[in-house]
């Protein structure tokens, strides 16, 4: 300092001694509004503050060296330093305007990030939770269609059960599945020859029949009644239509009701068997019982 | 600290300088004392300056300030101080300006770049959160 003052009047000295005093200097007034510009600029006056000061101090002192008249060649470069010195002031402005503006926008990045990590995490759990809403809701439509296979699997079970019932007792019957349905033929032996009345033998038979029409309260049969063909064709109708009541009467009795028999006659009609052979004629005297085919 | 010392160099001649412009200066209008201080400071800002990126960024402004320092450096040989002093001050302010061009200009590109991501990133945000995430 006492160097740099002792250098300013030295150099002042040198200057008064060989002087002229212009009274305008373009260059100067070019800075001072230069100056002035940044002086009224906010970014400058917020940004950069410190440079600012310093090209007012430039400024200062081209103005002064103005004001003891130095030459013009000093003023001009005075006032370039001082338009220099506005210059940088911008500059310098700008450039931390800048960094401010990649400071926020790294801060917004950042925001941003981390909002979507939030409403990624919040989607994550809202999924999660919906997902476990769902496997709860799966697991009990497992567990429902689970117990409804194992109803149905009972349900066919006992459907099962019950045909093979049905199928066993007619099987006992001897029942034979025909296009008119099952038939179960009750032979001659249970008819003394020309009589319609059934013998003891054949009680068993009959008891059998009604046991199945009580356990299947739905069926109906047909009673028909046949004959060889040894005789009057009357006769035999005759006959065999009484065999075939003879039997409907013995149900009925066992407690079948009468709605669900129908009786027919046929006579020597539809044999079973050759007419020729006493064996033949035997298995063509009988009476049959005929369950429709429905359902079974 | 290289700085420095050139600064303390400069102010030993400075003195010496002084001094003898004083001397001088007293005979009358003489010429100035050889400007070593701003010549030395020249120098340092100068060569603060030239760097790869003020090149790119603000090579006029660098070429500006470098052939000032050439200019001074030829008037002070010449003894003409007075024009090697306001060369000199006139280098430093420049270089320092080219230095601080550059910098902002590559202040302002980052900051360029810096938006360009975030709008990137909010844009590709707001497709991700219209879509359902996988």
């Amino acid at each position: 300092m006492k160097y740099r003052a002792l250098y300013s009047v030295t150099l002042l000295a040198l200057v008064s001694a060989c002087s002229s005093v212009p009274d305008r200097n373009t260059a100067l007034e070019s800075a001072r509004s230069q100056f002035n510009i940044a002086r009224n600029d906010a970014q400058v006056t917020s940004q950069a503050p410190d440079e600012l000061k310093r090209a007012g101090e430039a400024l200062r002192v081209a103005d002064q060296a103005r004001g003891n008249g130095e030459s013009t060649a000093n003023i001009d470069h005075l006032a370039y330093l001082t338009s220099q010195r506005v210059m940088i002031a911008q500059e310098t402005a700008a450039s931390r305007a800048s960094q401010a503006v990649t400071a926020s926008a790294a801060a917004e990045r950042d925001r941003l990030r981390l909002d979507a990590r939030t409403s990624e995490v919040n989607a994550a759990q809202r999924q999660l939770a919906v997902s476990e809403q769902n496997n709860a809701q799966k697991t009990a439509d497992l567990a429902a269609a689970e117990a409804s296979a194992a109803r149905s699997q009972a349900r066919v079970e006992r459907g099962d059960q019950r045909v093979n019932d049905l199928e066993a007792q007619l099987r006992e019957l001897n029942a034979v599945k025909t296009e008119r349905g099952m038939v179960v033929t009750l032979g001659d032996v249970l008819f003394d020859t020309g009589k319609a009345e059934l013998l003891p033998d054949g009680g068993k038979n009959i008891a059998k029949l009604a046991e199945f029409f009580r356990r299947y309260p739905d069926r109906t049969a047909t009673v028909d009644g046949y004959t060889d063909s040894v005789g009057n064709a009357n006769a035999n109708f005759t006959l065999s239509e009484r065999r075939a009541n003879a039997v409907m009467s013995a149900l009925i009795n066992q407690g079948v009701a009468a709605n669900r028999l129908t009786m027919r006659g046929h006579g020597a009609e539809m044999p079973t068997a050759d007419n020729a052979t006493p064996a033949g004629r035997q298995m063509n005297r009988r009476v049959e019982v005929v369950f429709a085919n429905s359902g079974m | 600290m290289k700085a420095q010392y050139v600064t303390n160099r400069a102010r030993t001649f400075a003195v010496t300088g002084i001094a003898a412009a004083a001397l001088i200066g007293l005979g009358g209008c003489a010429s100035t004392p050889p400007p070593s201080e701003q010549m030395a400071v020249a120098e340092a800002s100068v060569q603060r300056a030239t760097t790869t990126s003020t090149s790119e960024n603000a090579g006029v402004e660098l070429q500006v300030a470098t052939a000032k320092l050439a200019s001074a450096r030829q008037a002070l040989i010449s003894k003409d101080y007075d024009r090697a002093r306001q060369l000199a001050e006139q280098a430093d302010v420049d270089a320092q300006f080219a230095e601080l061009r550059a910098q902002s200009a590559r202040s302002r590109k980052a900051a360029q770049e810096s938006q360009d991501a975030a709008r990137a990133l909010r844009e590709e945000i707001s497709r991700k959160s219209a879509a359902p995430i996988k």
